[in-house]
């Protein structure tokens, strides 16, 4: 290869380069930036111009407009909108991130018996369908609900005293929803930290309640605080508990609103949705670049560490049964009611409440019914089809992205920065891009399972590349010198000692986008059909018709076949002391 | 001061099996002294000190502050470690990236719960303690803007703030490069001299803890080999792990004839011949006797030259190559035995000698400095 001038000298010679060449990127480069942007750039477009023009019944682009801009300044729901999705974002966050770091903290910073258990657990409920578990959650705190019955047995109030269909109700779902993520991404934090610090403040006379203080959650700060970041983005453009549990209660937030202006108004108000997608996106862009901020912050403190580098765990004595009995509170609270209760209903002929009577009528019939429709088993083929599609799409592609950008290869940052552009798009946003994409085919598509699965497959490329590059990044460059110095090509390099040795990571990588894009409704429910049902959109269409018995024997079937699936996950990863973050 | 006795700590791991450790180790300070805890990679120092500062709990042991239990298995004594008073300086120095120098240092005085002082009293030990170890001048510094040495420095200071009965050292000069660790060690001891503390000292290297230890104990595989001053430690080792591991040495076995009494010389049949040896123990008439000799206490010069002193044992032998090292040259000589067959020797002097490889030479040295390794 021959190096780039510096300077162009005003010669001819850079004129006869291949275009490739003249903005500085090598052919597979090339390659991979216009497979990424055959991916990206339509569904932009789409929705810039949905929010531009009218569109016609057939779906079609009419006249030019600003008329859905101006609308959002009026439209006195924006601005409630606005005002909801950030109290509910900031209200989630802060649930999420008090279980989150309380657990990573004891899973990674002490000696709490049955802490190792939260891992399996966390990985476990990410299994479960957002849907599934929000409704668990209504099911629980609603008013028939065993809460409600609970407090009105104390009180003696004939009423339920709780109303979960509420701004409470949302934050509380969301955040404990968010909770096993949160952990995950925390204990990394907590567990780069070098024992020493701690050590050090305990030589100094400090207990441990100033340890923690002092230095544990200090250290952590900028970790926590990127993270806070994070979840109040996620939060801030999720749309299962606004959907099930604000919109009941009347409580809109802008992925709503755009969901209805789509889903609930006829003819679909594609403009107003296209409006309120770009004012969503826009928010969102802001929130992600003051996270880049932070996050290169966070790294700065990981970066004092010296020889001797112990990750241990601090003796709580005593205390520690009090941690382990906490640990034990917050499965029961995260896991075992929503499931115990979801289970309890899929028994049941219908659903009303926990009562004694309830458990005299035990059947099976939802079971029967779900094992025999075929509809269920279409919506589970079509599930698992879609999460192997989109993780084996996503991998590979990222993989290789993430080697070319690691390695400095020319213009790879491109490939970096594209794929994780999609991040910028919340998943209902996306839904609506994507939506108009599909319905402008000049062959039909939408509706299409191989259409859903592009989508997710645009949608979790920035997940993926994030385990792909940590995976890279674990991998010497001096191995692949070696290669080279013994007479391998790139490629062969490539094949024979990068893809071996990122292969665990790649294995995780794989399951968690499976995991991932198989849980969440929002990417998916505008672009579904009849053929491409999906079963987190089936559970959402059955909770919409009130069929709570048959979603809960489908629910269970589902988390089944996701617990078989994250246990092996599980295993693996620990099989290869793999980080799982 | 500090007594350590029947220390026992045995990692297990996670699936049971048990690992390395300390198998009972017994020792015991005296006020003001700079001990050492030497040896190799993995013997068990640091589990040793940790065990002290009670970052670690032993299976079995008991250890005593002046006259104070801090750790006894028999009696279900176990003192947490931040009512130990003791201050200890972490291999990685721990330095807290979210503090400045000044409220690293004066984090000891503001967390403990005994003593409580008011800010001006901080501030007043904190500068002290700072401007003891020259970081005076960085006291508002970010103390991620310090270098290695001086980050070595303040947590030292941040060990000495609370004035600590003892002060724990986990091979506090590893990090630094070859020159600042040689001047490190000697600031290091003068300042342990100057404030009195009592301290304990943990290195894998031997010229290091020879040159500032008031006594050293050599380590190996969880248990105290050898106990001694650097002199004794050097001069007298007792086993031949300590003769390897102290410094170069010249390793020779033979058989004892009468059995010798301790402080006397008895001779030794070897087969390089009989050997004059000092027996710094009693020993039996017995056969495999090891003996060691330093090879810098060994003469060499060319075979038939005048003999300078009686009694020396004399060997001869030819060179088979000599190494320049600048202050020293290290000559290594095939010495002969009865059968005509060899045994390296490794000697050591400061001066050149008119000969090279292939010449037949003469070694000899004196009888006190031919050690049999038998505890005195
Ligand atoms: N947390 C641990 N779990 C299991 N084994 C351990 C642990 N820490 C140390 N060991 C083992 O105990 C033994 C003694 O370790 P220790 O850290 O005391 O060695 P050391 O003498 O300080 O070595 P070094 O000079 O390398 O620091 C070693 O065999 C080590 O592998
Ligand atoms: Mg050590």
């Amino acid at each position: 290869m021959t190096t780039r001038p510096e300077v162009w000298d005003g010669s001819a010679a850079p004129m006869r380069m291949s275009v490739a060449r003249r903005f500085g990127v090598s052919p597979l480069v090339g390659i991979l930036i216009a497979v990424l942007l055959v991916f990206l750039v339509p569904p932009t477009i789409y929705l810039v111009q949905t929010s531009l023009f009218t569109t016609n019944f057939d779906g079609s682009f009419d006249q030019f407009t600003f008329r859905f801009y101006l609308e959002l300044f009026t439209n006195p729901r924006f601005f409630n909108n606005l005002v909801n999705a950030s109290i509910y974002a900031v209200g989630s966050a802060a649930v999420a991130l008090t279980l989150g770091v309380l657990q990573a903290w004891i899973v990674e910073r002490t000696n709490t018996p049955l802490r190792h258990y939260v891992f399996l657990i966390s990985i476990v409920s990410l299994g479960i369908p957002s849907v599934l578990y929000t409704v668990s959650f209504l099911l629980i705190l609603g008013k028939a609900g065993p809460l409600n019955l609970l407090l009105m047995e104390l009180t003696g109030s004939t009423t339920p005293l709780l109303n979960v269909y509420s701004m409470w109700g949302m934050v509380i779902i969301e955040g404990i929803d968010f909770a096993p993520l949160t952990f995950l991404l925390l204990s990394s934090v907590f567990r780069s930290n070098d024992a020493s610090f701690e050590e050090a403040s305990m030589m100094s006379g400090a207990g441990i309640a100033q340890t923690f203080r002092h230095i544990t959650l200090r250290l952590a700060t900028p970790g926590i605080m990127a993270l806070l970041i994070l979840i109040f983005i996620r939060a801030f453009e999720s749309f299962e508990t606004p959907a099930l549990v604000g919109r009941p209660g009347n409580v809109n937030v802008l992925t709503t609103e755009i969901y209805q202006s789509i889903q609930s108004t006829t003819p679909p108000n594609y403009g107003q949705a296209g409006a309120f997608s770009m004012a969503l996106m826009l928010i969102v862009i802001l929130l992600l670049v003051w996270y880049n901020r932070l996050s290169r912050h966070a790294e700065k403190y990981q970066t004092i560490t010296g020889k001797g580098f112990r990750p241990r765990v601090m003796d709580l004595g005593k205390w520690r049964f009090l941690t382990a009995g906490l640990l034990v509170l917050l499965f029961i609270i995260m896991i075992g009611l929503p499931v115990g209760i979801v289970v309890y209903a899929s028994f049941l002929p219908y659903y009303e409440g926990v009562t004694a009577k309830s458990f005299t009528q035990f059947t099976l019939a939802n079971y029967a019914q779900v094992f025999n429709s075929q509809s269920f088993k279409s919506s589970i083929g079509n599930t698992l089809i879609l999460g192997a599609a989109t993780a084996s799409l996503v991998c590979p592609f990222t993989a290789l992205c993430a080697w070319l950008a690691a390695r400095r290869h020319r213009g790879a940052w491109i490939l970096d920065q594209l794929a994780t552009m999609p991040l910028i798009f919340p998943a209902i946003v996306m839904g609506v891009a994507f939506l108009n994409v599909f319905l402008h085919m000049p062959f039909a598509f939408y509706g299409s399972l191989l259409s859903v699965i592009l989508a997710s497959m645009v949608r979790y490329l920035p997940y993926g590349m994030r385990y792909s590059y940590a995976g890279v990044l674990q991998v010497h460059r001096e191995l692949e010198e070696a290669s080279a110095l013994s007479g391998a090509r790139q490629a062969t390099t490539f094949l024979r000692v990068v893809v071996p040795l990122i292969t665990p990571a790649l294995i995780t990588c794989w399951l968690f986008v499976f995991l991932l894009s198989v849980k969440a409704v929002a990417a998916q429910i505008l672009l579904v059909g009849p053929k491409s049902q999906v079963i987190a959109v089936t559970l959402f269409d059955l909770w919409e018709n009130g069929q709570v018995t048959e979603l809960a024997a489908m629910g269970v079937t589902w988390m089944s076949l996701m617990t078989v699936v994250s246990t092996i996950f599980y295993l693996i990863a620990r099989r290869y002391g793999l980080s799982i973050r | 001061m500090l007594s350590v006795s029947g220390l026992f700590k045995q990692y297990i791991s996670y699936d049971g099996t048990p690992g390395g450790g300390v198998f009972g180790a017994d020792f015991a300070l005296k006020e003001g002294e700079l001990f050492t805890l030497l040896g190799p990679s993995g013997c068990g120092k640091t589990t040793t000190l940790r065990a002290i500062a009670g970052l670690e709990t032993p299976q079995k042991g008991r250890i005593t502050l002046g006259s104070r239990d801090l750790f006894d298995s028999q009696a279900g004594i176990n003192v947490p470690m931040y009512d130990r008073d003791i201050g200890m300086v972490f291999q990685s120095y721990a330095i807290w990236p979210h503090m400045t120098v000044f409220e690293n240092a004066a984090y000891p005085l503001q967390v403990g719960r005994k003593n409580k002082y008011s800010s001006a009293e901080v501030a007043r030990k904190v500068k002290e303690a700072l401007d003891m170890v020259g970081l005076g001048a960085f006291i508002h510094r970010p103390s991620t803007q310090l270098s290695g040495g001086q980050q070595q420095r303040l947590a030292l200071a941040r060990a000495f703030t609370r004035e600590p009965h003892l002060l724990l050292l986990d091979e506090p000069l590893s990090n630094l490069d070859a020159q600042l660790r040689e001047h490190m060690r000697t600031e290091l001891k003068q300042l342990q001299k100057n404030t009195g503390v009592t301290a304990i000292y943990v290195t894998h290297d031997q010229s290091e803890a020879l040159a500032i230890s008031d006594r050293i104990a050599v380590m190996n595989e969880g248990k105290i080999v050898q106990l001694g001053a650097p002199k004794e430690i050097y001069n007298r080792p007792t086993s031949e792990f300590v003769a390897h591991f102290i410094g170069r040495t010249n390793l020779i076995h033979g058989d004892l004839a009468s059995s010798a009494a301790a402080g006397s010389t008895a001779t030794l049949a070897t087969p390089l011949g009989p050997l004059r040896c000092f027996f710094p123990g009693a020993a039996q008439a017995r056969s495999g006797i090891a003996v060691v000799v330093r090879p810098e206490h060994i003469r060499i010069r060319k075979a038939g030259a005048p003999v300078e002193a009686e009694g020396d044992n004399r060997l001869n032998g030819k060179l088979k190559a000599e190494t320049y090292l600048g202050e020293i040259v290290e000559y290594v000589v095939d010495a002969q035995d009865a059968s005509g067959g060899g045994k390296e020797f490794l000697v050591r002097t400061p001066f050149v000698q008119p000969i090279g490889p292939g010449d037949a030479v003469t070694l000899s040295f004196a009888s006190e400095r031919t050690i049999a390794l038998i505890e005195a």
